[in-house]
């Protein structure tokens, strides 16, 4: 991983190496996204706790509302752990792909990075709505009567508000994911395409 | 695609002000929920925050 990115042929905004950059800024934007989600309620909209929503996986349903503080710190540590992973895929796989396959985004330019986050969003948005959601945490629920719809068409109260307010939070994470990874050709160096690969040798 | 950035930027950000207000003023007093009112609000959202990083990421300060 060092490799090509310790080099001064591409400069991060964050760290030296590609690795290291994609785990700051997973975190970075994992953290924005979670407190925006906390917060969603005062916009009115559904409140997306992922962190409760980990823990009460992990550690079921009576548990975590006996412990809510306790289900809350455990389901964030799983929670901030897949958010940086997801973001060291998209860093070290999904960014130097997508600019292979898709020529205009081949350059390294801060808004070539800044739109392979927000498409990195949505993949993660239907992730999240078509599987997460509706296979895990809807049979979970399904004893407290707290409906998960297809595709999150449904949650609780909410209708479909809860899948584009779901398409909000991971947008949050992807903008902020594609601005802060950002690898960009360093000075005096031979051009740098992503096709050759982010780091991996 | 450099220089049509902040327009497409600005466009966005308009577009996602235009579904803000319009789902907030569909929006019926708490506790009442309108389902199309805040997918609307969700969507202008999401469109103001991916305007606001287009143009950041345009603008690129810290190069």
């Amino acid at each position: 991983m060092e490799g090509e990115h310790g080099t001064s042929d591409v400069k991060f905004l964050i760290g030296r190496n590609a690795g290291k950059s994609a785990v700051i800024a997973a975190f970075i934007a994992t953290h924005v996204a979670t407190m925006a989600g906390l917060w969603f309620d005062g916009a009115r909209l559904p409140k997306f706790d992922f962190n409760n929503l980990n823990g009460y996986l992990v550690l079921g349903l009576s548990y975590g509302f006996a412990n809510p503080a306790i289900n809350f710190v455990v389901g964030g540590i799983i929670h901030y752990t897949s958010g940086i992973i997801w973001g060291v895929i998209f860093a070290l796989i999904f960014h130097p792909a997508l600019g292979r396959f898709i020529k205009p985004l081949q350059a390294l330019t801060p808004v070539n990075n800044f739109i392979k986050g927000v498409i990195w969003g949505a993949v993660l948005w239907i992730v999240s709505s078509a599987f997460w959601m509706p296979l895990l945490i809807g049979p979970l629920f399904q004893p407290i009567n707290v409906g998960v719809g297809p595709f999150l068409t449904t949650f609780g109260p909410y209708g479909v508000q809860a899948l584009f307010t779901n398409l909000f939070w991971h947008t949050i994470y992807g903008v902020n994911l594609g601005l802060l990874f950002s690898p960009t050709p360093g000075t005096g160096a031979r051009p740098w395409r992503s096709s050759s690969g982010v780091g991996v040798r | 695609m450099e220089m049509r950035a902040p327009l497409v930027a600005a466009g966005i950000f308009l577009l996602g002000l235009v579904l803000l207000a319009i789902g907030a003023l569909i929006e019926p007093p708490r506790p009442q929920i309108s389902q199309s009112g805040e997918s609307l609000i969700a969507l202008g959202l999401t469109f103001i925050v991916v305007g606001v990083g287009f143009f950041l990421a345009w603008a690129n300060p810290t190069s």
